[in-house]
């Protein structure tokens, strides 16, 4: 058995380090801006750090981590690029994120001493997912957001983390109902919210987990089949979605109007041709939102197409990796929660940057680990907190079994 | 536990996929309409990129100069006046004002967008300027000065001219245009002289689009030409009567004598009977609603209509009014098609493009842009045509001595006193495989207006041979 809470990646953080350590040097050298130069020292800092010393305190898998890093100090350093303000405000979100990572780690590590607080998570998620209908404001078309003790956030992007947690536990107890009942009562206030890409995500996420626990193949068709009347629905009952749909066949019609945004970041792809124009050199800026929903189209933008295939490559990795931690999981849970995770990631990343590449629709999804946003950097790295955590339970499992030596006991 | 993890296989499959969908779909994209998204006129990006480039030189296919640039790399144009006009819509000007000309289109070229980084870099350290890559082009430039100058003075309309074995395009011309030294009031000209009336404007066919019903009739009924036609001057289709010009009642006729003398109860007949679906397909298969993505050019897509589909509407559209809206070019391509055996060639613009080291760097492959009919029909349907100018409405694009082929049209637009006159049409020899489109708008009946340019056009043609 291969072991990869202990695979070495010094070859991925040396890399690493120099990308940031040039990029940043760049930056100032551009425009002799010191703030980039402290980065450029700070930043390759941080990388090591989380890439090399964490995993020697806490076992988790190393090559996920530091794909992971990689993103968000990528993620980092184009929003700086952008604007330095919101650069350092992501960097923040990035700290926070780690913190959360941590925690969730230490959830899945602690799981067995906790489960109890089971039902209180699935009320308290169901009471946060009701705020924004309550006291929520409006943002591109839905309720999602909530202000509370002036930090704005979505209840949504939290509750992603909640919902793995929940559905997990439940179906490794053979609990479908209830289970559905939970992700049907999440997925009916996204609805009223109006937040429809998100909604889609939580969907296909219970779909995938209900399939791999039960195997049900009747449940997987009708839940494909749900998924497209649902659309059908959603299509019908919402002007707004029959505009983005719009936008999507003919993006050329109104280039100027509706669909400015898309045609700007295809437009802005393509001047970035195979190479990118050069970091710092580009204008992604004219495209609206470039920070939060468009934050792919910069970095294509800047650091060209084959860079662009590379990002959407370690997505790929990051996914593969974690379903090899779902693999290798000694309960169903485990198997569970590591593939739920990873295909939390993978699908969210798939309908951000099909959107981006007007390949599908725009939807106001986030890009993982890239896009600006203090929610979505701390529950995307949640979320890979939880992935660590399996893959740190394989690690202390993988040990009992050698502590056991050829008993041939299975979990 | 065996079981999750052998289902699990099926959803890492699917998520794959639909992550390497991604990488797909982009390459894919980007490689087809890349050159399409980067010369439009929303990225802003571009008059950067032409800084420090001094743009490439443009021929015309006999080797004629059209445009070139000073070492500051500013355009310089042909000195004849007439010349620059008849041209500015296929080249366009280099701040874009026409929309999709060759100076914008072929930006990537004439810009040398795909230089290596090496060529940049030594450029960046020598301070000179790059020099982007020359175009020949399929335009006569004789031929295009020839008709801006037979071109009614005070009318607005368009010619195009393109050999339909190839595609080649030999004249675009847009009326009324502008001279590319003067473009002081151009953008603000209330005649809009920047818009190219081949490409990006659309308008009611009027009776050349017959040629696409009687198309529609031979491809649905196989004893179409057995077939005779009442006409008795009148035609009540609903609440609306469909009469013929100047009144004419043309009594018993075939569908060949029909087209030759351009009847519009016929044609409505024919349009009720093949009923909207069939007609559509029909129209369809001659390229009418597709997003026409030309190599060379951008055309705006020609619209069957799809609304308000009743009886009225319908019978209209077989004698071509009624919501249509095509493009000259696509009209032109239509004569191309029934001339070329119902093979329609994708229009071209561009022979071919070399660096400053005469390295090519782009060069003309003809291409297969539709099939839009058999040969068979499309024999039968030339031969229709043949007749129109023998001894039918289209008698002023006679040329002797040459087998010209023919349709008149004269489209009625609202608040127009005049109708559009429309003449399209091609000369059936296989040394001279040209097709034209001519429209001069508010101008009269198409037999008067358009098809007497078309005959010049035809002898031109003939003479440079």
């Amino acid at each position: 058995m291969s072991d990869a809470v202990k695979t070495r990646n010094r070859w991925l953080v040396l890399p690493g380090m120099l990308f940031f350590f040039t990029a940043y040097l760049l930056l100032g050298l551009k425009e002799f801006d010191w703030q980039a130069f402290v980065m450029a020292i700070f930043v390759p800092g941080v990388f090591f750090l989380v890439t090399v010393i964490l995993p020697k305190l806490i076992p988790a898998d190393r090559i996920l981590l530091t794909l992971v890093n990689f993103l968000c100090g990528l993620g980092v350093l184009v929003l700086f690029r952008l604007n330095p303000e919101r650069g350092f405000g992501q960097a923040v979100n990035y700290a926070v994120g780690l913190v959360g990572m941590i925690g969730c780690l230490l959830i899945v590590r602690f799981w067995p001493q906790i489960k109890w607080t089971m039902p209180l998570i699935v009320i308290a998620a169901v009471g946060l997912m009701a705020l924004p209908l309550l006291i929520g404001t409006v943002k591109n078309g839905a309720r999602a957001w909530v202000r509370i003790a002036g930090v704005n956030f979505q209840p949504s992007e939290i509750i992603k983390v909640a919902l793995l947690l929940v559905c997990s536990f439940m179906l490794a107890r053979r609990m479908v109902i209830p289970t559905l009942a939970f992700a049907g009562v999440c997925l009916g206030l996204l609805f009223l919210q109006r937040d429809l890409g998100t909604a889609m995500l939580y969907y296909a996420i219970t779909l995938i987990l209900v399939y791999v626990s039960t195997g049900s193949l009747t449940f997987l068709s009708l839940g494909t089949l749900g998924a497209g009347a649902g659309a059908v629905i959603g299509y019908q009952m919402n002007t707004y979605v029959q505009n983005r749909v719009k936008i999507w066949q003919n993006p050329w019609d109104d280039p100027y109007g509706v669909s400015y945004q898309v045609v700007q970041s295809m437009v802005a792809m393509v001047n970035g041709g195979p190479w990118g124009t050069g970091l710092g050199l580009g204008s992604a800026k004219v495209i609206p939102e470039v920070e939060t929903d468009f934050i792919f189209a910069a970095v294509f933008h800047e650091f060209g197409l084959i860079f662009g295939v590379c990002v959407i490559l370690m997505f790929l990795m990051i996914f593969l990796r974690g379903v090899g931690v779902a693999m290798r999981a000694r309960s169903k849970f485990h198997t569970l929660l590591a593939l739920g995770c990873s295909c939390f990631i993978a699908i969210q990343t798939f309908v951000i940057i099909g959107g981006n590449i007007n390949m599908i629709p725009l939807t106001g999804v986030t890009l993982p680990f890239l896009s600006y946003g203090g929610t979505s950097m701390v529950s995307s790295l949640c979320i890979m907190g939880l992935l660590q955590g399996v893959a740190n339970a394989n690690e202390r499992g993988l040990e009992e079994d050698q502590l056991i030596a050829m008993l041939g006991e299975e979990s | 536990m065996k079981l999750i993890k052998r289902k699990l296989r099926l959803a890492v499959i699917a998520v794959s996929i639909l992550l390497m969908s991604l990488v797909v779909y982009g390459v894919y994209s980007l490689g087809v309409s890349g050159n399409r998204w980067f010369s439009s006129s929303v990225n802003t990006s571009l008059r950067k990129v032409k800084q420090g480039v001094i743009p490439g030189r443009i021929y015309d296919r006999n080797g004629i100069q059209l445009a070139g640039a000073n070492v500051k790399g500013e355009r310089l144009y042909h000195t004849d006046e007439i010349t620059r006009r008849s041209l500015v819509h296929v080249l366009g000007v280099p701040d874009g004002t026409v929309k999709n000309g060759v100076e914008t289109f072929m930006s990537y070229l004439l810009y040398a967008y795909d230089d290596s980084y090496l060529t940049r870099l030594t450029a960046a350290f020598s301070g000179q300027m790059r020099t982007g890559y020359d175009l020949r082009l399929t335009v006569s430039s004789g031929l295009s000065r020839m008709i801006t100058e037979q071109f009614p003075k005070d009318k607005s309309g368009a010619v195009v001219v393109m050999n339909y074995r190839t595609g080649e395009i030999l004249s675009l011309n847009s009326f009324p245009n502008f001279d590319p030294l003067q473009m002081e009031g151009v953008a603000t000209n209330p005649k809009k002289p920047y818009i190219n009336n081949v490409t990006q404007w659309r308008s009611a066919p009027g009776s050349i689009f017959k040629a696409v019903t009687m198309a529609a009739a031979l491809a649905n009924w196989p004893d179409a030409l057995d077939r005779t036609f009442t006409c008795t001057g009148a035609y009540q289709v609903g609440e609306t009567i469909i009469t013929d010009a100047g009144n004419a009642r043309h009594g018993e006729i075939t569908l060949q004598k029909a087209l030759a003398v351009s009847c519009n109860i016929t044609f409505a007949k024919l349009a009720l009977e093949l009923g909207d679906e069939q007609f559509r397909l029909a129209a369809q298969a001659f390229g009418l609603d597709d997003h026409l993505l030309f190599s060379d050019l951008v055309v705006e897509n020609s619209l069957y209509p799809s609304s308000n589909r009743v009886a009225k509407e319908l019978a209209w559209t077989g004698p071509g009014q009624s919501a249509l809206f095509v493009t000259p070019m696509h009209m032109c391509l239509v004569a191309a098609g029934i001339a070329n055996d119902g093979v329609i060639m994708e229009p071209k613009l561009l022979i071919q493009s070399v660096d400053r080291n005469k390295q090519g760097k782009a060069q003309m492959t003809p291409t297969v842009y539709k099939k839009a009919m058999t040969p068979q029909h499309a024999d039968v349907l030339a031969e229709a045509m043949r007749q129109v100018v023998v001894s039918g409405t289209g008698t002023r694009a006679a040329v002797p001595g040459l087998k010209i082929c023919g349709k008149t049209g004269s489209a009625q637009i609202d608040g127009q006193t005049s109708t559009n006159a429309w003449f399209i049409g091609f000369i059936d020899e296989k040394t001279l495989p040209y097709a034209v489109c001519v429209v001069v708008n508010d101008a009269g009946e198409g037999s008067r207006h358009a098809a007497p340019l078309a005959r010049q056009i035809f002898e031109y043609i003939k003479n440079q041979r």
